[in-house]
């Protein structure tokens, strides 16, 4: 019987196959089915699709987890491992994982690991189940998790040993009966996906729960401002860090999208005397932006670590103002990479919600998305396992942080927070001028030779398109 | 006054030694935690190997004790020489 089946289906489609190739074969290329190829190469069928749920709703589509394009180049860089020049750590040395953020602050906030959850809120993105799912997974591996813009929600407060809470643009969690139950209070000014822009979610999508935690009146909108209200210059702003900081005394930080003006931003948290700073890549995630937010704005996490913490040390205070680096943080080597070019620790949103719903996206497979399991008003959220979630995202960060060790013991460390860029090269010679890390290719001692003579980096453009005269005068002539 | 000094002299002296003992005994038990999360491993069994993510994320918690131990110690340590002068 089976084999019947086999056979008509196999003769169905060869038939179908046959058909389609004489059409495309011999219908005129404007009324070819073919023309979709070339379209989809063309536009890309991300922005194909897009182009047509614009035309159909008239709206921003909002697209969920940040964009599709990886800005960061953390492949182009590579761990150096030691044998003889240095030697690898024995085995049964234990690698140090703990980092303590904000060591100035009156109440630092260690961790176990260097790896936190990032700013995911509940109900602007994810379900109440997800948040204690992912409260419960950091207590039990003795990390933070993050309330993102939200107001303070009970339930993930006592999920949460360690409670990191953003005060926020809505302004949701921004009285003092509320931050004054957080372990870091982090001001969120921004984030990589979606830069400083205004976000609204509408009375039809807040449900009672959502509307208790954050405060909302029947009837009325949620809505992110573009800045905090009341805080219009400076000065307001590093008056709001003091205030919370002497009303805490717990570490305050802020939280930004990475952007080319960052050094000048950073200068100003400086002053305001922030505890830690958080830059969120242009890679960063999100419940659901508009496309053009997310892929035309911001700075790569990969640029932006690298600044900030060159930045911070050229002022001298990188050993009292931790650096935390987030956006598109996926593999435990990209963590990594981040702490060698100067974060403390990193923030994971993506990979933690792909870990949470880990075995259990079969319940959603194959007719809804995976996310169905986590996001605020979909469908599936009440089958979210909570604990099973919980050990998965607990599994997850383990095998992550074991992965990150084993890479400590190749480099001879036995901490992970004495892994530097010292430790890394590259094959991009760009990238290598860019972020001060060692070209592969040339011996230690030669890089400042090699570097010498410009002309000795590859051609971007094939010389024929490039005018001699022009390529000289701009190698004697850089623009800035 | 100066019986009151003695008094917190001798309290930060006791807080550093006994910071130190349990930075000593949070390693050790880090390394025990270690050699556990070894041999449950070995045993090649799904709940077992549950077990041992377990025996190494403790290791990994009793580091951080250690390290806040560490630090504890050296804001004592700071706070004795620093106030060494008023204290005296």
């Amino acid at each position: 019987m089976f084999k019947f089946l086999s056979n008509f289906a196999r003769s169905i489609v060869n038939e179908a196959v046959d058909k389609a190739i004489e059409r495309i074969a011999r219908d005129q290329y404007t009324e070819n089915l073919f023309e979709l190829v070339p379209v989809t190469q063309k536009v890309g069928l991300v922005n194909l699709m897009e182009i047509v749920m614009r035309s159909s709703q008239g709206q921003p589509p909002t697209r969920p987890l940040g964009s599709h394009i990886r800005f960061s180049p953390w492949d182009k860089l590579l761990f150096n491992p030691v044998h003889l020049y240095f030697f690898p750590t024995p085995e049964n040395v234990s690698i140090t994982t703990a980092v303590t953020i904000g060591p100035r602050a009156r109440k630092p906030l260690t961790i176990s690991i260097p790896i936190m959850i990032a700013g995911m809120s509940f109900g602007g993105a994810l379900s109440k189940n997800a948040k204690i799912a992912l409260a419960k997974a950091a207590s039990k591996i003795g990390t933070a998790t993050n309330s993102g813009e939200a107001g303070l929600m009970g339930e993930e407060r006592d999920a949460a040993a360690l409670f990191i809470g953003q005060y926020n643009r809505g302004g949701w969690l921004n009285t003092k009966e509320k931050y004054a139950r957080l372990d870091a209070i982090e001001i969120q000014l921004g984030q990589g996906a979606q830069g400083s822009s205004p976000q609204r979610t509408s009375t039809k999508n807040i449900g009672p729960e959502y509307r208790e935690v954050f405060g909302i009146p029947e009837g009325g909108d949620a809505l992110i401002h573009s800045r905090l209200p009341g805080i219009d210059t400076k000065e307001q702003f590093m008056t709001l860090v003091r205030k919370l900081k002497d009303e805490t005394e717990v570490p305050v930080g802020l939280k930004i999208a990475a952007t080319h003006h960052l050094e000048h931003e950073l200068q100003i948290a400086i002053e305001a005397g922030v505890d830690f700073i958080t830059v969120d890549g242009a890679e960063g995630g999100t419940h659901a932006a508009a496309p053009s937010l997310e892929d035309d704005l911001g700075l790569p996490t990969l640029f932006a670590v690298s600044r900030a913490s060159k930045f911070l040390a050229k002022k001298g205070i990188d050993q009292d103002v931790s650096l935390i680096a987030t956006g598109g943080l996926v593999t435990p080597g990209e963590y990594l990479k981040a702490i060698a070019l100067g974060a403390n620790a990193v923030y994971i949103g993506t990979a933690a919600i792909m870990a949470l719903v880990g075995d259990q996206m079969a319940k959603a497979a194959p007719f809804e998305p995976p996310t169905d399991l986590v996001v605020y008003n979909a469908k599936m959220t009440e089958r979210l396992d909570i604990d099973r979630g919980a050990t998965n995202v607990f599994n997850f960060l383990n095998a992550a942080v074991r992965e990150m060790e084993l890479i400590c013991y190749s480099l001879g460390k036995t901490s992970v927070a004495d892994v530097s860029r010292l430790d890394l090269c590259t094959l991009d010679p760009f990238l290598s001028r860019a972020i001060g890390v060692d070209l592969g290719f040339v011996s230690h001692e030669e890089q400042q030779e090699y570097f010498k003579d410009f002309s000795r980096l590859p051609v971007v453009y094939p010389p024929d398109m490039v005018d001699p005269a022009v390529y000289s005068s701009q190698l004697e002539n850089p623009i800035h | 006054m100066a019986d009151q000094m003695e008094d917190l002299k001798n309290t930060l002296t006791y807080i550093y030694s006994e910071l130190n003992r349990i930075q000593t005994i949070a390693g050790t038990l880090s390394t025990i935690e270690n050699r556990h999360y070894r041999d449950l491993l070995n045993m090649g069994d799904d709940r077992l190997n549950q077990m041992a993510n377990e025996e190494q994320n403790a290791a990994r918690q009793l580091g951080q004790v250690k390290q806040m131990c560490l630090t504890m110690a050296q804001k004592v340590d700071e706070l004795q020489k620093n106030d060494g002068q008023t204290l005296q």
